[in-house]
């Protein structure tokens, strides 16, 4: 752990950077309609803060995020389970995931649209199935590559397949899985934007696309600046959980 | 003498019982396919609380042979029986420790964590487990470092946990493969030492695997010299050298160096 | 059964249900169609050119992205790079931008931008060029600081450094880091068309389920999928065919 100096070039360059900006809105070297600034773009944010317009949609966002993304993770960890420890689901299935891997999980929209028509259970759908890719596919591999000497001493030990499986394969997998899971809450966020966006379902989402058509560009920036946060704060805590899971890792 | 190590090994048996070997292998043999086999015909008796060294190059099928006794593989032809049953599946009652002891740790689990398993595959209860896990990892010297993590611990370190879980499942048959092979030489010889007084003290029988003749000889009071294509036993000779046995003293003992001196041979000329 | 073979089988099956259940009428035609109506869809689509059109304007725009990611990226990753003074003052600024979901740069473009190419382009290089600015800087960090020495007991200018030096021994993890912004460049481009954009397959798809020809749809998703996957194979065969590409580690 280095020691931690004070970053003062850091704080300068973001100082000097957000000047900048600032001087170049006030002096309409850029165009205020397109680039608000700073002082413009934190004064809303306040305000949306401060008469509460600005929580209701942040937390439609969460909430419809954490959900698509918890469903993805017990679908995701399930499904890995039963397809990494067996040799032969995964000679049978791994081909057409590798195909499916690529696959954008937003052009699923459209026909989730087609069955679920512009609602909530489209977006939680599209969330679900988006963001089961990588959890499920780490898991697969994290359940596939269960060091096979702690089997033996599992067989050993006589342990019954619901001990082997609690004890030894489930926190054996663990590392993949969470690293899995991290990346699909990010998909997660991004997919409750898009369909937040496609089926002007409530949520910051819709904010932005709707401060965009009314060219109220400082609400924009205000609800980009919040989107990153939720992003930041999101990634954040599982980076934290995985930390404490998984302490017992080298370095 | 009734010492910590008797949480070790429950001795209970009847005169019969008493007379019966711990271990029997009868005509054993192990071929893959239509391969060269990899052991021939291997038939030898292991009594009760003996401390059996299997020394041999590599490839000679030792471990293979070993992992028969543990249950882990069948021979394709002759039996393996333990205490007159055959040998079909691993059993509890013979405890493995295996040679690439960081695969062997559970390395998301403590040190007390790791002999807590057999402890909790063998049912015990909560309080009875702590008890237990404490003695055993006094008894291996592991006391302070309870709540390390095994890569927290050096090989020497890592081994004993491995020892302490396996001796937690208190087994009438202790099976070593090559447990000190990656050690250095000084931690060798301590955990020969330590592993040689805990047999004494338990009465625990223990099939020893190692491609080293000074350590089988040190620690066995029978040692099997395997030859390899096909694994056939070469020489069977009993050491009479009284325990305890001391590092210095033993390795200059006379009986030590004429085994010694005779075996050598074996393993370098085939 | 060989290997390869099982890979097929739940794919086969997959479509021969989906066929016959079709056709029992055990499945809605309008919502889920069937394979031989989407298989003649999909050839329709290519004899009068429109899933070629729109691939090809799905890719425009996700090459577009990626070349101003990468031109951006390897050049901010270099400086960032061989400059650790630069790179500490600069981190908290990218920490703070690089959670921004790209997605959520979309009204900005469009406001920016109107619809079109160049909306699409600019949120496709947003999140491509994180990946290549990390994978930059981490290539050229990786450099082995004696061929620096020699490029500095030579006298070689910056210009020639950076030619002679620096790139050639950064192309292998920047290899890497190119592969998954190939695989990030589709991916958004896609999403971008899908909400707003009226070019590309994204629009294509949406266009054809609101039209209710949802036969049109899957054919397009099915072509997606394929253009995915070869996209994929083609970056893995690419990144491994270059010398120090496949060996240099992530």
């Amino acid at each position: 752990m280095k020691a931690r100096k004070f970053n003062f070039e850091a704080v300068l360059f973001v100082v000097g950077l957000l000047v900048c900006w600032q001087l170049f809105a006030e002096f309409k070297l850029i165009s205020p309609i397109f680039f608000p600034s700073p002082a413009k773009t934190l004064t809303t944010l306040y305000e949306r803060a401060a008469d509460g317009s600005l929580w209701p949609p942040l937390a439609n966002t969460t909430v419809r995020m954490i959900y698509g993304w918890v469903f993805a993770c017990v679908c995701g960890m399930v499904l890995g389970l039963l397809i990494g420890i067996s040799r032969n689901a995964r000679e049978y299935l791994e081909p057409s995931l590798e195909f499916l891997r690529p696959l954008p999980a937003s052009a699923i929209i459209p026909v989730a649209i087609l069955f679920f028509g512009l609602s909530d259970s489209m977006s939680t759908a599209v969330i679900a199935f988006g963001s089961v890719w990588p959890v499920l596919l780490a898991s697969i591999h994290g359940f596939a590559q269960i060091e096979p000497r702690l089997l033996e001493v599992a067989a050993s030990l006589r342990l019954t397949r619901a001990q082997t499986l609690w004890k030894i394969v489930i926190p054996a997998a663990m590392p993949d899985v969470l690293a899995g899971a991290r990346v699909s809450l990010s998909i997660a966020l991004i997919l409750a934007i898009v369909t937040e966006m496609q089926a002007s379902l409530p949520g910051l989402g819709q904010d932005i696309l709707l401060a965009q058509r009314s060219f109220k560009s400082a609400q924009l920036y205000a609800g980009v600046v919040m989107l990153g946060l939720l992003g930041f704060a999101a990634n954040a805590s599982l980076v934290w959980a995985e930390r404490r899971l998984l302490r017992w890792r080298p370095n | 003498m009734k010492t910590a190590l008797s949480i070790v090994h429950d001795a209970a048996s009847t005169g019969s019982e008493r007379a019966q070997p711990a271990v029997r292998v009868l005509d054993v043999s192990m071929q893959y396919g239509s391969a060269a086999p990899v052991l021939a015909s291997v038939s030898f008796d292991v009594k009760q609380g003996a401390f059996l060294c299997i020394v041999g190059p590599s490839g000679c099928g030792k471990t293979t042979l070993l992992r028969m006794l543990a249950g882990l593989i069948q021979p394709t032809g002759g039996t393996v029986e333990f205490f007159g049953a055959p040998v079909r599946e691993p059993s509890r009652d013979r405890a493995i420790v295996f040679q690439d002891y960081t695969k062997a740790l559970l390395p998301w689990r403590t040190v007390a964590g790791n002999v807590s398993l057999s402890l909790e595959a063998c049912g015990i209860p909560e309080p009875e487990r702590q008890n237990r896990i404490g003695q055993l990892l006094a008894t291996m010297g592991l006391s302070h470092a309870a709540d390390r993590y095994p890569h927290q611990l050096s090989g020497g370190m890592q081994q004993r946990v491995q020892i302490a879980r396996c001796l937690a499942q208190k087994p009438r048959l202790l099976l070593m493969d090559e447990p000190f092979g990656a050690l250095d030489a000084i931690t060798r010889q301590g955990l020969q030492e330590e592993v040689a007084r805990l047999a004494l003290e338990s009465g625990t029988t223990v099939v020893f695997i190692t491609h080293d003749l000074e350590e089988a000889i040190f620690l066995g009071d029978t040692v099997i010299v395997l030859a390899a294509n096909p694994g056939r036993i070469a020489e069977q000779i009993d050491v009479d050298i009284p325990r305890p046995r001391a590092q210095l003293e033993t390795r200059e003992n006379p009986q030590f160096l004429s085994t010694r001196h005779r075996l050598f041979g074996l393993l370098q000329g085939h | 059964m060989p290997g390869w073979l099982k890979g097929w089988v739940l794919p086969v099956l997959l479509f021969i249900g989906w066929e016959a259940g079709s056709r029992a009428g055990w499945l809605p035609l309008d919502s889920t169609s069937r394979p031989s109506l989407v298989y003649k869809a999909g050839l329709d689509g290519f004899k009068d050119g429109s899933i070629l059109q729109a691939t090809w304007q799905t890719l425009e725009a996700a090459m577009l992205g990626l070349a101003l990611a990468t031109v951006t990226g390897v050049a901010i990753g270099i400086m960032l790079g061989l400059s650790s003074r630069m790179e500490s003052a600069t981190r908290p600024t990218l920490d703070a931008l690089r959670p921004i979901p790209s997605v959520a740069l979309i009204p900005l473009a469009l406001m920016l931008f109107g619809f079109g190419l160049m909306l699409e382009a600019t949120v496709v290089a947003f999140a491509c060029f994180w990946p290549i600015l990390l994978m930059t800087i981490a290539a050229v960090r990786g450099i082995e600081p004696r061929l620096l020495e020699v490029a500095r007991t030579l006298e070689l200018g910056t210009f020639e450094r950076l030619k002679k030096i620096i790139l050639p021994a950064a192309l292998g993890r920047l290899m890497i880091g190119l592969r998954l912004a190939v695989a990030i460049s589709l991916v958004v481009a896609v999403t971008v068309e899908v909400v707003i954009n009226p070019r590309g397959l994204g629009s294509t798809m949406m266009a054809a389920q609101q039209s209710l020809r949802s036969d049109v749809m899957y054919a397009q998703l099915v072509w997606l999928g394929l253009v995915g996957w070869l996209l994929n194979a083609l970056t893995h065969r690419a990144v491994r065919a270059w010398p120090g590409g496949e060996g240099a580690p992530a």
